[in-house]
C-alpha cells in the first residue's frame, strides 16, 4: 500500500467515525445526568431503518472469499505470469524460431542437444529449439482451449437458457440430450478427427461439438430451478420482460458455473489434443503444439539422456492445467452464495 | 417398479437405434480408402464393384437397416486390413478377455481405494487438520487437471524404472500387470472419491441429519447409516458405466503398454484405416455406453425408493 | 398457574457468538431463563431474534462456527454449556431432550422406512430390537394418530403428506421417552387446518408422557393455544417473561406491546394495522442500552445508553425495560394494548394491574 492509499484510508475512517457519532444516540446521551436520562427521547425513523444487515454485496463477498484463499491467489498469479510470458516470448530478444532447424558450424544439424546456455530446453531429434517450440506449442494449445471454451460458454448458455426458459423446447432438447449423452465424447473426437483432415480447425470443431451440450444441460437445470422462484414470479407479475428477467435475474446467478466450465474447458481441450495426437489423428507434426511435443518426447523417452524432451513440455502443460483447474474451482466456490458466511 | 423397468429398457432401445444411425451416418463419410486392403493397386471399376458389394452405395437408411440386421445376428462384418477377411466378431472375442480381466481388477482396486478415500475425506471435513480431505484434494487436482494422456505416460516411464519392470505388457509376467492396472484405476479412484465426498458433504448438511443428531445417534453411526447410505445413491448411477468402460479397455493405456485388448485394437484400426473394424468397435462402444446408463438408472431405482414410486426417470448430474 | 413448579433447566447469562465473514455476531446476549418441570413454555420473537440458536444450545446442535462465550445451562447435575464431548451429548440428545423440527418434508431420511427411523431411536435409548421395537413403534404411531400402523411402518417418507410426516417426527421424538421436548416452529411449514391437529397431538403427548415442552414460534396464535408461560425474545435477549395471561393481558415491554399490536386479531376496525417500524439491530455491532430503543416510537434517553435490568412485576412476570424504573415517566401503552389490559382485568385474569405493579429490580 502506498502513502496516498494510506492517507485516504485514514481520512475515510475518521470521517465514518464522525458520521457514526452523529447518528448513534449512545454518543449523544451517554454523558447526560441521571434525571435527564429518563426523559423521553426523539424517535428517529431513519435510525430504526439504518441498523439492518446491509454490509453484504455479492461481488464484494465473492472477491473477498476468493482472495482469502491464498493457494488460489498463488495459482492465479502463476496463470497470469505464464499467459503473459507465453504471448510476449517471441518478442523477447535472443529468441529462436520454433520451426527453424539449426546447424552447427560444420553444417550438421544440432540434434538432441541437451539444455545449455544457447538452447535453454535443448533441441529435438531434428535440431529445432525446444524452448521456442514449447512456448509456440503452448500458444497453439491455449488458443484451441480458449476457442473451445468461448464457444462452449456462448452456445451452451444460449441453448441452456432457451431450453430452460422456453417450455415448448424442453421436451425436444431433453430427448436430444438423452441421445447424445449416450455417445462418449472420446468417440466423437476420434470419429471427427478420423473423418476430417487433421488441423487446428478440425480439433476445435470436434471439441466444440461435444462440450456445449453438457454446459447447456447444466444451465438448463439451474434455470429451471431459479425460473420459478418467488422473486422471479413477482418480477414477471410486475410486467418485467422475459429478456430482462433472463439477463438481470438469471444470468448473474450462473456466472460462477459459466466461469468454472470455461476454466475447465481449457485443460480438457489440451488433454484431448494430446490424446488425438497420440492416436495419430491430431495436428500435423509441423505445427508445434503441446500434443505434438509430448508425442515427440514419448518416442525418445526410453533414453534417460533425452528425457528432457518429454519433461519440459509436460511440466509447462501440467503447470497450466493445474493452475486453471484450481483457480476455476476456487472461483466457483467463492462465487457460490452458500459459501458467503 | 416393473413398469418403470420396461419403460426404461424400451427407451434405451430406441435411443440405441438412433445412436447407431448417427454413428453409421458419420462413419460412412470416412475416406473410402479404408474399405480396401490395397487401394493404390485397384482400378476404378473394381472400386465401384467392391463398394456396391459392400452396400455402400445404397441409400443411408438401407445401409443402416442392413447393419442392424447383421448386428442382431451378432455379426460385425469382416475386417479389411487388420486381418483381411477375418470375422470381426471373432477378433473381438479374442481380444476381449484380456481387457475384461485387467478391467475387473482395476475397477475392484478403484472401488476398494476410492470409496474409503471419499468417506475419509468427507469425515475429515469437520476435523481440525482435515488431513484426508487435503490429501485427497491434492490427488484429485493432479489426476483431474493433468491430462490422462500425460500422467499415464509418466507412470509408465517412472513406474517401470522405479520397480524395474518392463514397459510393455506380457501376459505371463505378472509384474507387468501392475502399472497398467494402477494407471487404469487411478482415474476411477479419484472419480469415486471426489463424488462420494461431495455427495456426503451435501447430505450431511441436510435437515434429517440434524434430526438424527437430535435423536442422539452417535456420529459414526450417522456417517454410516445415513450419510454414506444416501450419498452412494447418486454415485451408484455412474458406477456401471465406469465399470463397463474400464472393462472395454482404455484406448490409451492398452496401446501404451501394448496390451492385446480391445482398446488398443481401436487405436490400431484407426492408424491402419480399417473402416469396417473402426465401425464395429465404435458401434460396440456405443452399445456399451447405452447399456451402462441403463444399468445405472435401474440400479438407482433399486437403491432409491422414490424413483419407482413416482415413475420418473432418475435425474442425471 | 399459582402452584410452584420444580426448576428443570436453569439458564444463566448465556452468551453465544457466531463468527461470520471474519466478524463476530452476538447471537445471544446474556440470556437467563428457567424451564419448569411439566410446563409448556413458548419462546416468541421475530426471525433472527435468536430463538432457534437458543434451543439448539440445549442439545449442542449449533453450527461449528458458533461457540458459547459465557454463562451456564444447569440441567440436573450437568452444565450443558460445558459439554464438548460428542458421546456426552449423545446421552442427553433424544433420551432426555428431544426435538421436533420445523419442516417435516426434509427432516426425515428419504431412503429409510419410517419404521426404521423410529426403531433407530428405540434401539439407542430403550434397547428395544426386532419384533419388540416394531410393536412399540406401531403403538406410538397409533398414538400420534396414524392409522394402519403395521402398513405405514414399512412405508417411506415420500408416501406421507406433510402433516403425517410431522406426526412421524413427533413419534420419533417421544419414542425416546425424553423429559423435555423442544418444538422448533412445529407448525410453520404446515397449512392451517393441519396446524391445529399437530398442536393437539403435541398437547396429548405432553399429558401422556408428562413432558416439558418448549415451543419456538413467531405465531402468537400458537402461543395462545398451547403455552403456560411465554418468553419474548428480541435481538438475542429475553425482554419479557411471564405466564401467558400476563404477557397477553398485562405486557410491560414496549417490544411486547408492538408485537401484540401487530396481531390482526387485535386490530381496531377502521384503523390501519400496526406494524413495527424499522429493522432488527445489527448483531455484529455492540448494542448499548435497550436493543429495541431505535424502533421504539417513544424511547427514553437512557434506553440508548444503559442496558435495563430485569424488573420484577410479579413472582412469575419479569420485563427488561426502563419504563418499570421508579424514576421513569409514566408511559401509557398503545391503544390496542390498553383494550387488552382492560379486558384482562374485567375477566380477572391478571391479579395486578399496571399501577400496582411492584417496582424494583429483581436480581
Amino acid at each position: 500500500m502506498n502513502y496516498r492509499d494510506h492517507k485516504t484510508r485514514q481520512l475515510d475512517s475518521v470521517l465514518s467515525e464522525e458520521l457514526r457519532k452523529s447518528c448513534d444516540p449512545y454518543e449523544a446521551y451517554r454523558d447526560l445526568p441521571e434525571d435527564e436520562l429518563f426523559q423521553p427521547a426523539q424517535f428517529d425513523s431513519s435510525a430504526a431503518e439504518r441498523r439492518g444487515y446491509s454490509n453484504y454485496s455479492y461481488w464484494g463477498a465473492t472477491l473477498q472469499a476468493f482472495f482469502k484463499n491464498r493457494i488460489a491467489v498463488f495459482f492465479l498469479a502463476v496463470i497470469v505470469v505464464t499467459l503473459v510470458f507465453t504471448y510476449i516470448q517471441p518478442l523477447l530478444p535472443d529468441q529462436k524460431d520454433p520451426k527453424t532447424i539449426y546447424n552447427d558450424a560444420s553444417g550438421i544439424q544440432i540434434i538432441n542437444r541437451s539444455p545449455d546456455s544457447e538452447f535453454w530446453f535443448g533441441t529435438n531429434s531434428i535440431g529445432q529449439d525446444l524452448w521456442a517450440r514449447t512456448w509456440a506449442g503452448t500458444r497453439t494449445s491455449l488458443g484451441i482451449g480458449f476457442a473451445v471454451a468461448c464457444f462452449e460458454a456462448l452456445v451452451g448458455t444460449l441453448v441452456g437458457v432457451l431450453w430452460g426458459y422456453v417450455r415448448k423446447l424442453d421436451a425436444f432438447f431433453t430427448e436430444l440430450y438423452n441421445i447424445f449423452d449416450n455417445v462418449p465424447q472420446t468417440l466423437v473426437l476420434i470419429l471427427i478427427s478420423y473423418i476430417m483432415n487433421p488441423g487446428v480447425g478440425t480439433i476445435i470443431f470436434a471439441l466444440c461439438l461435444t462440450g456445449w451440450l453438457d454446459m447447456a444441460r447444466f444451465i438448463r437445470n439451474q434455470i429451471v430451478i431459479i425460473r420459478d422462484r418467488d422473486y422471479n414470479l413477482a418480477s414477471r407479475c410486475l410486467g418485467t420482460s422475459t429478456a430482462r428477467i433472463v439477463t438481470k435475474n438469471l444470468l448473474p446467478y450462473l456466472v460462477s458455473v459459466i466461469t468454472l466450465r470455461m476454466a475447465l474447458a481449457i485443460p480438457s481441450a489440451i488433454g484431448n489434443e494430446v490424446f488425438v495426437t497420440y492416436i495419430g489423428i491430431g495436428l500435423p507434426t509441423d505445427i508445434p503444439s503441446l500434443g505434438n511435443l509430448v508425442q515427440a518426447g514419448r518416442l525418445v523417452m526410453s533414453q534417460p539422456s533425452l528425457r528432457y524432451q518429454l519433461l519440459f513440455p509436460t511440466a509447462v502443460l501440467a503447470v497450466i492445467t493445474i493452475s486453471l483447474y484450481i483457480v476455476g474451482n476456487s472461483f466457483a466456490d467463492a462465487a457460490d452464495p452458500r459459501n458467503h458466511v | 417398479m416393473a413398469k418403470y423397468i420396461v419403460k426404461r429398457v424400451l427407451h434405451s432401445m430406441i435411443t440405441l437405434c438412433i445412436v447407431i444411425f448417427i454413428v453409421l451416418a458419420l462413419l460412412r463419410q470416412m475416406p473410402i480408402e479404408g474399405y480396401f486392403s490395397n487401394f493404390d493397386k485397384v482400378s476404378k471399376a473394381q472400386i465401384a464393384v467392391t463398394l456396391k458389394k459392400l452396400g455402400l452405395q445404397d441409400p443411408l437408411f438401407v445401409q443402416v437397416g442392413h447393419y442392424m440386421l447383421q448386428l442382431l445376428h451378432g455379426n460385425f462384418g469382416r475386417s479389411i486390413k487388420y486381418r483381411e477377411g477375418y470375422s470381426i466378431a471373432k477378433i473381438i472375442a479374442q481380444k476381449a478377455p484380456i481387457s475384461i480381466e485387467i478391467g475387473l481388477i482395476s475397477v475392484g482396486l478403484a472401488l476398494l481405494v476410492g470409496l474409503p478415500l471419499g468417506i475419509a475425506m468427507a469425515n475429515s471435513v469437520k476435523t481440525k487438520w482435515k488431513f484426508w480431505d487435503r490429501f485427497g484434494t491434492v490427488l484429485i487436482v493432479i489426476v483431474e487437471a493433468v491430462p490422462s494422456a500425460v500422467y499415464h505416460l509418466l507412470i509408465q516411464l517412472y513406474g517401470s524404472e522405479l520397480f524395474g519392470v518392463s514397459m510393455l505388457f506380457s501376459r505371463d509376467d505378472i509384474t507387468t500387470w501392475l502399472l497398467p492396472i494402477f494407471s487404469l484405476s487411478l482415474g476411477n479412484i479419484v472419480y469415486y472419491a471426489m463424488w462420494l465426498r461431495r455427495f456426503m458433504v451435501d447430505e450431511s448438511n441436510k435437515d434429517y441429519i440434524r434430526l438424527a443428531r437430535a435423536k442422539g445417534v452417535p456420529s459414526k453411526q450417522i456417517s454410516r447409516s445415513h450419510v454414506f447410505r444416501n450419498a452412494i445413491v447418486p454415485l451408484v448411477q455412474y458406477i456401471p458405466n465406469s465399470i463397463l468402460f474400464t472393462l472395454m479397455g482404455s484406448l490409451y493405456v492398452e496401446s501404451l503398454y501394448s496390451i492385446p485388448g480391445m482398446g488398443g485394437l481401436l487405436v490400431q484400426a484407426i492408424k491402419i484405416q480399417d473402416n469396417t473394424l473402426v465401425e464395429a468397435l465404435v458401434v460396440l462402444y456405443s452399445i456399451i455406453s447405452v447399456a451402462g446408463l441403463l444399468l445405472g438408472d435401474l440400479l438407482m431405482a433399486v437403491f432409491d425408493p422414490r424413483i419407482s414410486f413416482t415413475g420418473k426417470e432418475g435425474s442425471r448430474r | 398457574m399459582a402452584e410452584k413448579r420444580e426448576v428443570l433447566v436453569s439458564i444463566k447469562d448465556l452468551c453465544f457468538d457466531f463468527t461470520l465473514r471474519g466478524q463476530t455476531l452476538h447471537a445471544l446476549r446474556g440470556i437467563s431463563l428457567d424451564i419448569l418441570k411439566g410446563e409448556s413454555l413458548a419462546i416468541v420473537g421475530e426471525s433472527g431474534s435468536g430463538k432457534s440458536v437458543f434451543v439448539a444450545n440445549l442439545m449442542g446442535l449449533n453450527a461449528s462456527n458458533g461457540r458459547i462465550t459465557g454463562g451456564s445451562i444447569l440441567y440436573g447435575d450437568k452444565d450443558l454449556a460445558k459439554i464438548t464431548d460428542e458421546t456426552e451429548w449423545n446421552s442427553i440428545r433424544g433420551s432426555r431432550i428431544a426435538m421436533v423440527m420445523q419442516d417435516p418434508m426434509t427432516s426425515l431420511n428419504p431412503l429409510k422406512t419410517i419404521g426404521w427411523q423410529i426403531c433407530e431411536a428405540l434401539a439407542l435409548h430403550q434397547d428395544l430390537h426386532g419384533e419388540a421395537a416394531k410393536q412399540e413403534a406401531c403403538r406410538i404411531l397409533t398414538e400420534v394418530g396414524i392409522s394402519e400402523p403395521e402398513r405405514r411402518y414399512k412405508q417411506f417418507p415420500h408416501e406421507f403428506s406433510g402433516g403425517m410426516r410431522q406426526r412421524v417426527v413427533i413419534a420419533i421424538a417421544v419414542a425416546c421417552k425424553p423429559e423435555i421436548l423442544i418444538c422448533d416452529e412445529p407448525t410453520t411449514a404446515l397449512d392451517v387446518t393441519i396446524q391445529a391437529q399437530i398442536l393437539g397431538i403435541l398437547k396429548k403427548m405432553q399429558k401422556t408422557y408428562g413432558l416439558t415442552v418448549v415451543y419456538i414460534t413467531h405465531d402468537l396464535g400458537v402461543v395462545a393455544n398451547v403455552a403456560d408461560r411465554v418468553a419474548v425474545m428480541y435481538a438475542g435477549d429475553i425482554v419479557e417473561v411471564g405466564t401467558s395471561n400476563e404477557i397477553f393481558y398485562d405486557p410491560k415491554h414496549p417490544y411486547t406491546w408492538a408485537l401484540l399490536s401487530s396481531l390482526p386479531q387485535l386490530g381496531i376496525k377502521g384503523k390501519p394495522l400496526y406494524s413495527i417500524q424499522g429493522t432488527p439491530p445489527d448483531l455484529f455491532q455492540e448494542i448499548h442500552g435497550d436493543a429495541f430503543a431505535a424502533r421504539n416510537p417513544h424511547p427514553l434517553k437512557i434506553d440508548f445508553v444503559k442496558r435495563p435490568p430485569m424488573f420484577k412485576v410479579s413472582d412469575t412476570h419479569f420485563a427488561r425495560t426502563w419504563l418499570l424504573d421508579p424514576r421513569a415517566p409514566r408511559m401509557e401503552p398503545p391503544e390496542h394494548i390498553r383494550v387488552m389490559i382492560d379486558k384482562g382485568r374485567a375477566l380477572g385474569l391478571t391479579g395486578t394491574g399496571a399501577e400496582t405493579a411492584e417496582k424494583g429490580a429483581a436480581q
